[in-house]
């Protein structure tokens, strides 16, 4: 099966109006030195990227080609060679833009001594919100990504998933208009990688804008509207999903109901136009799809599984 | 006690310009603001060059100008809030580190350390405070070096750091909250430890005696005294001395200064069967005090009574008294002001802390003689009173007592009856005291604050709280030079930068003496040379190439070294231990001149920790 590609260098937004444009880097650099000057590993070449508001942008590419280091650039923890990173118009190291974004590192990193409720509080006040604000933020947050019930655990007995979901509730604690995340289901179990992706697109619908990175290529496809594609540190593609996978010389037709003689008849009438038909079958459905519903109907009927025959 | 005459200052004379003749004619607050933009300048041109290096010329000026104008815009945005926030996490840190084990250990110390101390000694009092302030600064001093050295670079090793700098947090926010909640938590400490230590002494000094014997007085009569002494006796011995004791006709009575204390005495009752007084003795007193001495200017005399500029010098090296020859008319003459009536209401109590030199042995067993009196310095000898004699003992502290009304004799030699105040003391408030040898061939050593004037003492209390200010002072210096270091270096380098900091600023007398040559043996790899190789301090090295090299090298890090050493701060001039063990008030402008230095420092170590923060790639 050969499948042709077109791409589609930056397109305009098929929306009305241009959206503002949140992140912006201009011919970005990053090398690497060693204490003499000399260069010891090219990080980022002259990258180039924009990414507008109200869009999940991802970062896509293997391991050291530069995903995280872009997105540190941008955060300040690191320092452009040369070259710039603008957030909000502003540059990455201006601290004030920090009011504004919500960050999630690959790993949380997150002080191990302090229990859920006191993280989440003291992220708060590192907003300058008041009492009331920081009480609200902090339960409603706790609440959305379900930790509950080891709110007063110190994080250091906290299980891998459950500082992932603390680390996502520090960075929304500021209700931020932009979200960068590194890795964000890189290491989930299926469930949470769900959960992630559906709470990144509850965000977008919100009208944030969200950035993340990852090698997690399905994971990527599902959320993200448009990507970026990294490859030792220069950049190979980039552009909107749709429009970079889709295969533009293919159709695809699912039809629910169709009797064996309608399909015979589809058969012919494909042939009669000249097209070649290449698959008529029925579709899977994903693992996931699968594994969720699985899961889901054991926590209703735990015990045995009820083995469902064809 | 070493009394330095630049410590009697007061506050705003150290700080304005005009100060009384010491050296900084500009005062302290002239000092700074030169000194300020000096540093600054010289400071900014070197992190230039090292921009130049990375970046090239216009780039490299480019980069540190925008460096500064962030760095003004991140402090003209402090927030509270968020230092507050820092610091509650340093303090949660640093509890759930387990600090208290500090504390636990200081008790631990403490308990054991009872048994060791000699509550016999001579002077026990020094010594269980001197022991309690000295141990104290040691583990304050460990603690704000352990407290602030490993936090930070943890944070950046373990990347926590990454999700702070990613909130609107500045930098110098985070440096200040960290001091800020490091320096709670030794405070905290500081407070228990203070508490405990005060206990600990009053606990070690306590101790009682009983009567041993007594008798009564006889052929008492009545005449002037109406409360005569009725019973005298002497007491058992503990901790290794005993006093006696008298008793008046009202019951009431005292024992006899020992060992720098005393107890008080009361006829309790008198058993019926056989006319026997029963006696209670008091807890001891008297040697937890802090003495308010006033300071006079100090002239001599010399033997012909022809005013000198300074006393003899009799030839110890290390002496900066001057002496003057007994059974002449050698003499030292004290000035004292604000001698007022209503400051001494009763009587004018003096006391001498004298040095002897002796040409000859003389009487080994007794204290050489000598005599004081007070004259009025409008009146110069024409009006004086009569000479009290005294024993000078060395190594502790005579105390001379004027009563209001005394002696006095004027122009024509015939003593009669006077007052201080109306006689002695001048229009202005000023006194002087006389104080001459008696013997001949011996000498009298003094300086300026070897004779004072005690006026009303200090609560005992609120001087050990005053030393334990130093104490906390020196904690915060090092608590803020540590956070400091470890916002460019890795824990344990930045530990050993700070103590290296602080033993440098311990012995900075020490530094300059090497720089300025006046020790023998050279500069550190000369120091190092004559170790291994077994020389002495003053052997000659041969003249070899290597021999110069050596010395040039040497001669290079002397002078960082001695630049460093001024630089620092000098922990000794905060340590103000000596004072409360001697029973010394620590004066109100010394304690507010090292508060200001210490902030000053403070704040200055936050600042340089900022920028290095700033300027870092945490996540390189």
């Amino acid at each position: 099966m050969s499948v042709e590609t077109v791409t589609n260098p930056e397109p305009a937004t098929p929306e009305t109006e241009p959206s503002e444009v949140v992140i912006e880097t201009r011919n970005l650099r990053k090398v690497y030195r060693d204490f003499w000057g000399r260069e010891k590993v090219r990080a980022l070449n002259a990258l180039d990227l924009e990414v507008r508001r109200g869009e999940i942008f991802g970062l896509l590419g293997p391991n050291g080609s530069g995903k995280s280091t872009t997105i540190k650039l941008l955060l300040g923890l690191l320092f452009p060679t040369s070259g710039q990173a603008l957030v909000f118009d502003r540059d990455a190291s201006d601290v004030e833009k920090n009011e504004r974004i919500g960050y999630l590192p690959e790993e949380s990193y997150l002080y191990r001594f302090l229990n859920a409720e006191e993280t989440l509080d003291f992220y708060g006040r590192l907003f300058d919100m008041d009492a009331q604000t920081r009480r609200e933020r902090v339960d409603s947050l706790i609440d959305m990504v379900g930790l509950e019930w080891a709110k007063r655990r110190q994080l250091r007995e906290y299980s891998k998933g459950m500082t992932r979901r603390i680390g996502l509730a520090q960075a929304l604690i500021n209700d931020p208009e932009l979200i960068l995340l590194d890795e964000p289901t890189t290491g989930l179990d299926p469930i949470g990688t769900r959960e992630m992706k559906d709470l990144i697109i509850k965000l977008r619908d919100q009208g944030k804008t969200v950035l993340m990175c990852s090698h997690l290529l399905a994971d990527v496809q599902d959320v993200c509207d448009r990507i970026a594609i990294l490859h030792q540190g220069d950049l190979k593609e980039m552009g909107r999903v749709d429009s970079l996978l889709t295969v533009k010389d293919v159709t695809q037709v699912q039809a629910r109901g169709l009797s064996a003689e309608a399909e015979d008849e589809i058969r012919e009438v494909i042939s009669r136009h000249g097209g070649k038909l290449m698959a008529m079958d029925h579709p899977t459905s994903t693992l996931e799809e699968l594994f969720l519903r699985i899961v889901r109907d054991s926590e209703e009927r735990p015990g045995r599984r009820t083995v469902e025959h064809e | 006690m070493v009394v330095d005459e630049l410590e009697l200052l007061s506050f705003l004379e150290w700080l304005l310009p005009g100060g009384d003749g010491s050296e900084m004619k500009i005062g302290a607050l002239g000092v700074f603001l030169l000194i300020v933009p000096a540093l600054s300048a010289t400071v900014a041109f070197v992190c230039y060059l090292f921009s130049v290096a990375r970046h090239g010329p216009s780039e490299g000026f480019y980069t540190v100008a925008r460096t500064v104008a962030a760095g003004v815009t991140d402090i003209s945005h402090i927030s509270p809030r968020r230092v507050w926030a820092m610091a509650r996490l340093a303090i949660n840190e640093a509890v759930r580190r387990r600090v208290l084990i500090v504390v636990a250990i200081f008790m631990l110390v403490l308990l054991f350390a009872g048994w060791f101390l000699d509550s016999g000694s001579e002077h026990p009092a020094r010594l269980y405070i001197s022991f309690v302030l000295t141990m104290t600064t040691y583990l304050a001093l460990a603690l704000g070096l352990l407290l602030s050295t490993f936090s930070l670079p943890n944070d950046i090793k373990n990347k926590t750091i990454h999700t702070i700098l990613t909130k609107p947090v500045r930098q110098v926010e985070i440096v200040l909250g960290r001091i800020l909640g490091f320096v709670l938590v030794g405070t905290a400490m500081l407070v228990v430890m203070g508490l405990g230590s005060y206990l600990f002494v009053r606990r070690g000094l306590s101790h009682t005696h009983t009567v041993e014997s007594f008798e009564r007085v006889e052929g008492v009569a009545g005449g002037q005294n109406e409360n005569p002494v009725v019973w005298r006796g002497t007491l058992t011995s503990a901790d290794r001395h005993t006093h006696t004791f008298e008793v008046h006709q009202n019951g009431e009575g005292q024992t006899d200064i020992q060992r720098g204390h005393w107890h008080r005495v009361r006829l309790v009752s008198k058993s019926e069967k056989d006319d026997k007084p029963v006696f209670a003795i008091g807890p001891p007193q008297g040697w937890l005090q802090a003495r308010v001495p006033i300071y006079g200017g100090l002239m001599f005399l010399d033997r012909n009574g022809q005013s000198a500029q300074q006393g003899i010098n009799v030839g110890k090296e290390w002496d900066y008294r001057g002496y003057i020859e007994g059974g002449s008319q050698a003499a030292a003459i004290w000035t004292f002001r604000g001698i007022t009536e209503q400051a001494f209401p009763e009587q004018l109590s003096l006391e001498l802390n004298l040095r002897v030199f002796r040409s000859f042995k003389g009487e080994i067993e007794r204290g050489v003689l000598g005599s004081i009196y007070l004259s009025n310095p409008d009146s110069g000898a024409a009006m004086r009173s009569v000479p009290v004699s005294f024993e000078a003992k060395e190594f502790s502290i005579d105390e001379i007592v004027f009563g209001r009304s005394l002696d006095v004799i004027e122009r024509d030699g015939i003593p009669r009856e006077g007052d201080i105040f109306k006689d002695l003391v001048s229009k202005d408030g000023a006194l002087n005291v006389i104080v001459q040898c008696s013997e001949r061939a011996q000498y009298f050593g003094m300086a300026q604050g070897d004779v004072y004037v005690r006026s009303a003492d200090a609560p005992f209390f609120m001087n050990f709280f005053k030393g334990y200010i130093g104490i906390w002072l020196q904690m915060v210096m090092v608590t803020a030079f540590g956070v400091m270091f470890s916002t460019f270096l890795n824990a344990a380098v930045a530990m050993l930068t700070t103590f290296s900091c602080v033993i440098l600023g311990f012995r900075s007398e020490f530094v300059s003496d090497i720089r300025t040559g006046d020790l023998e043996g050279g500069g550190p790899i000369e120091a190092t040379v004559r170790l291994l190789t077994q020389m002495n301090l003053s052997g000659e090295f041969s003249d070899q190439l290597v021999t110069k090299v050596v010395q040039f090298v040497d001669q290079g890090l002397r002078l960082l070294m001695s630049f460093t050493a001024n630089i620092l701060p000098n922990y000794n001039a905060f340590d103000t231990t000596d004072y409360v063990a001697y029973g010394f008030d620590i004066y109100g402008g010394l304690l507010s001149r090292n508060l200001t230095i210490g902030l000053v420092y403070t704040l200055a170590a936050a600042l340089v920790g900022y920028f290095f923060l700033k300027t870092r790639e945490v996540a390189a």
